[in-house]
């Protein structure tokens, strides 16, 4: 376990010493974030709060909505994206081979590769936030911590599932990567990240149903604007954890069959 | 003379040394698939991809203490074999067992016992210094706090870059991110050190300084057994006990150079001689 965190360590500071020398990098994503942020912001104003039956009887309206759709779908993606484009750079850098042949095993160093994004990945996500509360007026006074941070947690779980399967993509593939296309724009979509799914049309309405995206974002709104418990999320946290039994052993398992096949075909290291 | 064919050579290294070998590769073949092209996927949709035979039927016993020249031509497997020694690639048939662990079953034990040393310039993070590239390396072989420190800074000063230690690897020249990658692999103390054309992208001069470090003060310091593929013959005589010839995937020829001097065999001829049983 301590040899674990040590590597854990080891490759976060590994990113950040290499992301210090791309300080404008961090910084442009930031800005971007925050032109959505402004663009939601205009855009909730010609929205009136009846617009979508999602809003009624809620002290939130489509800004809020949008708001936390808009930074966790952000989050979603990176996450998503976070384990194929480190494997896959580190192929195209030469680097992977050398980290092949350590001690360390193959799942470790693909997970590990990817901690520093989702730490800087967090920290765009809480300046979103931060963003949205101080200038925006986004009320988040009925946020219940426990109950967030547990649907977070489980949410964050998912995506590093989908992610690893994505990973377990481009080891076997090499180039195009399905899981990516699939979960990352359009999942984000059609999760309601943007406009409430009970506004799309029955064909949408039913992608939704099988898109995990859909649940994590439904529950984080629950917890987030809507000042849901613990007790009162079992279902919606139930959901999430059925998501997770099924998808984190089926994607690690399926990432080590790629790993495996790559190499006894020789094209581990191949791009 | 000493006559050469692939089944006999084997004979003289396994009866000289009796204890149990730090690498043995028994019987193994390694095929790599052929990527299908579009007229291949439209016309034979769901033949199976034809295979390109890397390495055929390869079987040799490594002592520990050995240094083993591993030549042959271009694309003749030397580098397949050696991947597969570090457990870097799984055979397609066949087994390599490296100090007692299987690399196919137990590949994380097999790997302990190896160090790699790659001979690509790019296998280094750029941004990072020597010395921090080091860091992350050896951290990812379990090693940490002030044991990784101090095993820095004694590679760092067995390799000598002691003044390119805090630098970017970016502004490395060839020689310098060879004994970066030299130290790398020494970083976990392997009791086998691989070592892919150590000199292919060296001046002769940066060569001739490589070559001497690994012998007065890799090898003579603490007796690792070393596998090194090189085309060069007065690296492999300088370098190696033993030579091992591989042409078109299998191997032809594997003596001790003490027993090509006994017999009056020069390298040259002894590499050409495996060659031409290669290709009979």
């Amino acid at each position: 376990m301590i040899s674990l965190l040590h590597k854990a360590g080891a490759f976060v500071v590994r990113d950040f010493r290499i992301e210090s020398g791309y300080k404008m990098a961090f910084l442009m994503r930031i800005i971007d974030s925050m032109m959505l942020l402004v663009l939601f912001y205009f855009l909730s104003q010609l929205i009136t709060p009846h617009a979508s039956p999602e809003f009624k009887g809620h002290a939130y309206g489509y800004f809020s909505f949008a708001l936390v759709g808009l930074a966790f779908a952000r989050y979603f993606d990176l996450t998503l994206r976070m384990f194929s484009e480190s494997i896959r750079l580190a192929q195209v850098t030469g680097c992977f081979e050398a980290m092949m042949s350590s001690q360390t095993g193959c799942i470790t160093v693909a997970l590990m590769s990817s901690l520093y994004g989702l730490i800087s990945g967090g920290v765009q996500l809480l300046l979103i936030l931060a963003a949205g509360v101080v200038g925006f007026g986004l009320d988040l006074t009925h946020l219940d911590l426990p109950a967030t941070a547990l649907v977070l947690a489980l949410s964050l779980t998912i995506f590093i599932a989908f992610g690893v399967l994505s990973a377990a993509a481009v080891v076997w593939l090499r180039k195009g990567d399905p899981i990516t296309w699939i979960l990352g724009s359009f999942g984000t979509i059609v999760g309601g990240a943007y406009f409430p799914v009970s506004m799309m049309p029955p064909w949408m309405q039913k992608i939704a149903l099988v898109n995990p995206i859909t649940y994590c974002l439904d529950a984080l709104r629950m917890t987030m604007l809507q000042g849901h418990s613990v007790v009162t999320m079992a279902k919606p946290l139930a959901t999430l954890l059925v998501i997770v039994a099924i998808f984190l052993p089926t994607s690690l398992g399926l990432f080590a069959a790629a790993v495996r096949k790559g190499r006894r075909e020789g094209t581990l290291m191949q791009y | 003379m000493k006559q050469l064919s692939s089944s006999s050579c084997f004979a003289v290294v396994g009866q000289s040394v009796p204890e149990a070998p730090i690498i043995s590769v028994v019987d193994v073949t390694m095929c790599f698939p052929i990527v299908k092209r579009y007229r291949e996927m439209l016309l034979h949709p769901f033949h199976p991809r034809r295979m390109h035979t890397a390495l055929s039927r390869a079987t040799i016993k490594i002592q520990e203490g050995d240094r083993v020249a591993v030549m042959g031509p271009n694309g003749a497997g030397k580098t397949t074999l050696l991947k597969l020694i570090g457990g870097l690639i799984l055979p397609t048939k066949g087994d390599i067992v490296v100090n007692g662990f299987s690399t196919i079953h137990h590949s994380a034990d097999a790997r302990k016992s190896v160090g790699f040393v790659l001979n690509e310039e790019r296998s280094f993070f750029w941004r990072l210094t020597g010395a921090q590239n080091l860091e992350f390396f050896g951290a990812l072989d379990n090693l940490g706090g002030a044991d990784l420190r101090n095993r820095i800074h004694e590679l760092i000063s067995l390799v000598g870059l002691v003044e390119g230690a805090e630098r970017v690897v970016e502004g490395y020249s060839s020689g310098m991110k060879q004994r970066l990658a030299l130290a790398r692999g020494l970083i976990a103390d392997p009791r086998v050190l691989i070592l892919d054309e150590p000199t292919r992208a060296l001046d002769p001069i940066a060569a001739d300084e490589m070559i001497d470090l690994i012998l007065s003060r890799i090898y003579s310091d603490t007796r690792k057994t070393l596998l090194i593929a090189t085309h060069r013959m007065d690296e492999a005589l300088k370098l190696c006990n033993k030579v091992l010839v591989i042409d078109k995937g299998r191997i032809q020829a594997f003596d001790s150079i003490s027993d090509l001097k006994r017999d009056r065999i020069t390298l040259p001829q002894y590499y050409r001689r495996a060659l031409a049983v290669g290709s009979l």
